[in-house]
């Protein structure tokens, strides 16, 4: 399945707001990381496995090591949309 | 010594908040209510994976959302902590924390000006979301990977605790207990023993929802345990606790909580008490297998009534264990017999199975809770479906909810394994 990186930026969105609950949805940007925006460490695995779910990918718990902020990520998640 | 002025008086251990969501009631007020108009939680029961049951007492249509909707206005901290926790939790511990933060904001602890280091916490159950565990199992064997990401903490019937906890700011000591169907007087009965011995000041006892997957209905079916329901062709006829034609439980969903506190820390906050626990029970039969013991059990009745400095007489009423299954019934008669003898002058006796079914961890927590809503209020509530009794001479409550008295009840939980507990309550207010 191909996503641009506009819509798995919004997949990625949602499901910080889904997690997060009340974080304000104008601070997620690609230039925040989720840590900034209050999530510890489970909440990160819960944003990233339902994104990974929605977009039907599966990234290697690996490739996760260089990620450093939210445009990082979608970046990964990008990589194995194609 | 000094004897007791009344019994049981000065180690009675208060209840100061209470809490419920079940299959006829999603509050105190409204399980009251239901109590008395008799009404009954069991209904056809549809999954195509158990076609060995087909009655069952959930409850339909629940949202942890919508309950603690009421909460939100006057105590927003709590509502954000309860929905920070419970955004991405399992089922069995929303329903527990909607329970509890019901009896602790009648125990006026929720506007956050306790100290709640004195404040402990028992969930009563064990194996308590095997629904959500079989979900996932199912997901992980279709899909190699999409679990629930807090499948690893969820899992654990102590995740309630943490949950718990972080929404109602407990630092308390705190436990899960198991004890099969006892769990929910056992959990009781140990948090009288932590107030007694002053290691706690208050205790909140949460009896946890035991949320059924298809294997776990079926294995009970296999047993024998649990009727099939296709005896009766109106679900609510199905449960049928010390009828004859009574042929095994019924599975109820269901969560209760009630605050327990010291008699210094009632007068220390001038709480409102809705009763006490007087005295308990918790004792083994020596015996693995689901028989329940006529000797178990009285032993666990006299044994109760020895703790709370009380005679069988002054017992006005007995919430049964009663499950409705044919052994466990006339055992827990002949057991009653024993105690309160032969004469049909004895306590009056129901289960409130027969309304709600067999809510399994939270049974005795959810029955402590009914029979304290019974004497306090002044009414017996039915014991539905009993046409033909299986024993003439017990006074069992009838078809209809009657007025009643009773200064002091028993209220018998008796688990599989051989676990049998009895607890004594007294109803609020005596003089």
């Amino acid at each position: 399945m191909k996503f641009s990186q506009q819509e798995i930026f919004e997949v990625v969105k949602q499901n910080s707001i889904k997690v997060l609950m009340d974080v304000d949805p104008s601070l997620i940007t690609l230039d925040t990381s989720l840590t900034e925006l209050g999530a510890n460490s489970i909440d990160r695995v819960e944003v990233v496995m339902y994104s990974m779910e929605q977009l039907g990918i599966e990234v290697p718990r690996t490739e996760f090591r260089g990620v450093r902020d939210i445009r990082t990520l979608v970046d990964l998640l990008h990589s194995y949309c194609r | 010594m000094n004897r007791p002025q009344t019994p049981g008086r000065n180690r009675a251990v208060a209840v100061t908040g209470a809490g419920v969501v079940c299959s006829i009631a999603g509050s105190v007020a409204e399980l009251g209510t239901a109590l008395r108009q008799g009404r009954c939680g069991v209904t056809r029961y549809d999954d195509p994976d158990t076609p060995s049951i087909r009655v069952a007492a959930t409850l339909r249509d629940f949202s942890w959302q919508a309950a603690l909707e009421p909460f939100m206005c006057d105590y927003p901290d709590l509502g954000r902590r309860a929905g920070r926790v419970l955004n991405t939790n399992n089922p069995s511990t929303a329903l527990s924390a909607c329970a509890a933060i019901q009896a602790y904001v009648q125990a006026g602890l929720g506007d956050g000006s306790e100290r709640l280091e004195d404040t402990g916490l028992i969930v009563a159950g064990s194996n308590l979301d095997q629904k959500y565990m079989a979900d996932n199992w199912h997901r992980f064997r279709k899909t190699g990977r999409w679990i629930d990401p807090k499948y690893a903490l969820s899992f654990h019937d102590s995740n309630q605790l943490g949950s718990l906890s972080e929404i109602l700011a407990l630092r308390g000591a705190g436990c899960t207990l198991g004890a099969a169907s006892a769990s929910g007087n056992a959990a009781l009965f140990n948090a009288v023993q932590w107030i007694r011995s002053g290691f706690m000041q208050k205790c909140l006892v949460v009896g946890a929802c035991s949320r059924f997957s298809a294997l776990e209905l079926d294995a009970f079916s296999l047993l024998g345990a649990a009727t099939s329901g296709e005896r009766h062709e109106n679900p609510i006829q199905a449960c049928r606790p010390f009828d004859m034609d009574h042929d095994g439980f019924v599975w109820g969903e269901a969560s209760a909580c009630l605050v327990l506190e010291s008699p210094d820390s009632v007068r220390a906050r001038n709480t409102k008490v809705l009763g006490e626990i007087l005295g308990g029970s918790l004792l083994l039969d020596a015996h693995h297998l689901p028989d329940p013991s006529v000797e178990g059990e009285v032993r666990a009745m006299r044994s109760a009534l020895e703790s709370a400095d009380l005679q069988p007489e002054q017992i006005g009423y007995v919430n049964a264990h009663g499950t409705s299954s044919p052994l466990g019934d006339r055992t827990e008669c002949q057991a009653l017999k024993a105690v309160f003898g032969e004469q049909s002058d004895g306590p009056w006796i129901n289960s409130t199975k027969s309304l709600v079914g067999h809510c399994m961890s939270a049974a005795g927590v959810l029955e402590v809770l009914c029979s304290l809503i019974q004497m306090n209020d002044g009414f017996l509530h039915p014991n539905l479906n009993l046409e033909r009794p299986i024993d003439r001479d017990l006074r069992f409550a009838g078809a209809e909810s009657r007025a009643f008295e009773a200064e002091y009840a028993l209220s018998n939980g008796f688990g599989f394994g051989g676990i049998n507990s009895t607890l004594v309550i007294g109803r609020a207010g005596r003089p």
